[in-house]
């Protein structure tokens, strides 16, 4: 399968240098980004990352007296292309903080506690259809350690492997009807509206199964359309 | 569809994720990978010049004779079966990356050549960029090269520091800004 990789529309995607996020000014390039024509090496990629890197399972809430702490959410996501195949057999790692807002990282020194039964890293394929499932619970909100009040509403972290180097997405997912939304940087870097309410999951209307959790929809697309043959 | 909006990966990207042996193409599924084997490092320092530690480093790459382990290359039959020709790498508290990998052979119409790719916390957006090798013959030909102002171009070229090691320094902005893409 071939595909071609189409400029990005910007009002979609986050500004590079985000007005209260300290780190960005230092960080992203001043020189303008240089385009160039795509060839093989950018249109191939690694599709066998599988068998380098371990996968991790998406069960990540535990069970039993192994469980941990909070609401027990279930994801159900689907990852496309711009032409809506699914991308099938993709890697995707998934990591997110626990029910009070805590990261099992170096980096992470806040006050809120550690749960043990939570280290809150999942690392999946997608099936046929472009899906994949993630047991879990849901993430608190945290503090960003800027002194002016940012705090990080709920969000679950997403890096996916597609078909070719140019489909390779970093991306954030949030969920409906958190007050935090309206003010994170993060999610808020993004111009388009619609863009951003994208990149915020579906709570699918409770119906018993799983009775035990909530389950959120949520759909990722990556970079790239199928090339059509030339036509003589 | 609409591409899905990009995020940083922020500072908490699990260590678990740069697997130990990631950063080593020479090996794959316990064989070794057919050609010269090499070792790219470099640095990645921001603005002010400070060490970013913990920024994840990507390459992807062609084997020894030039052919993509991908379908769409032509010549993918041929490829090197014990070489993926994609890593993995963490920067250390200096700034410090390192991969041991195999020289690319020149793909057709291309100089040999490593693809790049920058995540950490801070870049909202993936960076990406090539890296070249000091005195690779096609260099000049190269359109991925010819498409960075010439002034530029030496800072994608890595430095043979000896026999088989290429340094490859990454800056993320300010002086001696490494060329990055808008792809």
């Amino acid at each position: 399968m071939h595909y071609v990789i189409p400029p990005r529309d910007e009002r979609t995607q986050p500004a590079r240098i985000v007005p209260g996020y300290p780190q960005t000014p230092w960080r992203n390039p001043r020189e303008p980004l240089i385009r160039r024509a795509p060839t093989l090496s950018e249109l191939t990629g690694p599709l066998e990352v599988a068998q380098r890197v371990k996968l991790l399972g998406g069960d990540i809430a535990g069970r039993g007296d192994q469980q941990a702490i909070g609401q027990l959410i279930h994801l159900k996501l689907r990852v496309t292309d711009e032409d809506g195949a699914p991308v099938g057999g993709a890697v995707v790692e998934v990591w997110q903080a626990n029910g009070a807002g805590r990261y099992i990282h170096p980096n992470d020194d806040d006050h809120a506690p550690v749960d043990k039964h939570f280290y809150g890293a999942a690392r999946v394929l997608t099936d046929e259809s472009g899906s994949f499932e993630l047991r879990t619970v849901k993430p608190g909100a945290y503090p960003v350690p800027t002194k002016d009040g940012w705090w990080r509403p709920p969000h679950v972290h997403f890096s996916l492997f597609g078909k070719v180097w140019l489909q390779r997405l970093v991306t954030q997912m949030y969920f409906p009807g958190e007050p935090l939304n309206a003010q994170d940087r993060i999610l808020n870097a993004v111009p388009d509206a619609q863009a951003r309410e994208r990149l915020i999951a579906r709570l699918r209307p409770p119906a018993g199964d799983p009775y035990d959790a909530l389950v959120f929809e949520h759909d990722i697309v990556l970079r790239g359309r199928r090339a059509t043959p030339a036509q003589p | 569809m609409i591409p899905t909006g990009e995020a940083t990966v922020g500072p908490f990207f699990p260590p678990r994720y740069v697997d130990a042996g990631a950063n080593d193409l020479t090996r794959f599924e316990g064989h070794a990978a057919q050609g010269e084997a090499i070792e790219i490092s470099g640095s990645v320092r921001q603005e002010d010049g400070a060490a970013l530690e913990n920024l994840v480093v990507e390459i992807w790459q062609a084997d020894a004779k030039g052919v993509y382990r991908h379908p769409a290359d032509p010549r993918h039959r041929e490829a090197d079966a014990n070489f993926l020709g994609w890593g993995r790498a963490a920067t250390d508290k200096e700034g410090g990356y390192r991969f041991r990998t195999v020289l690319p052979g020149a793909p057709a119409g291309r100089a040999r050549h490593v693809n790049f790719m920058l995540m950490f916390s801070g870049l909202m957006r993936i960076l990406k960029t090539t890296m070249f090798f000091e005195g690779g013959k096609a260099n000049d030909a190269d359109p991925v090269l010819a498409a960075v102002p010439a002034a530029r171009r030496k800072l994608l070229v890595a430095r043979q520091e000896a026999p088989g090691k290429y340094r490859f320094e990454l800056k993320l902005r300010g002086e001696h800004e490494t060329p990055f893409f808008d792809d």
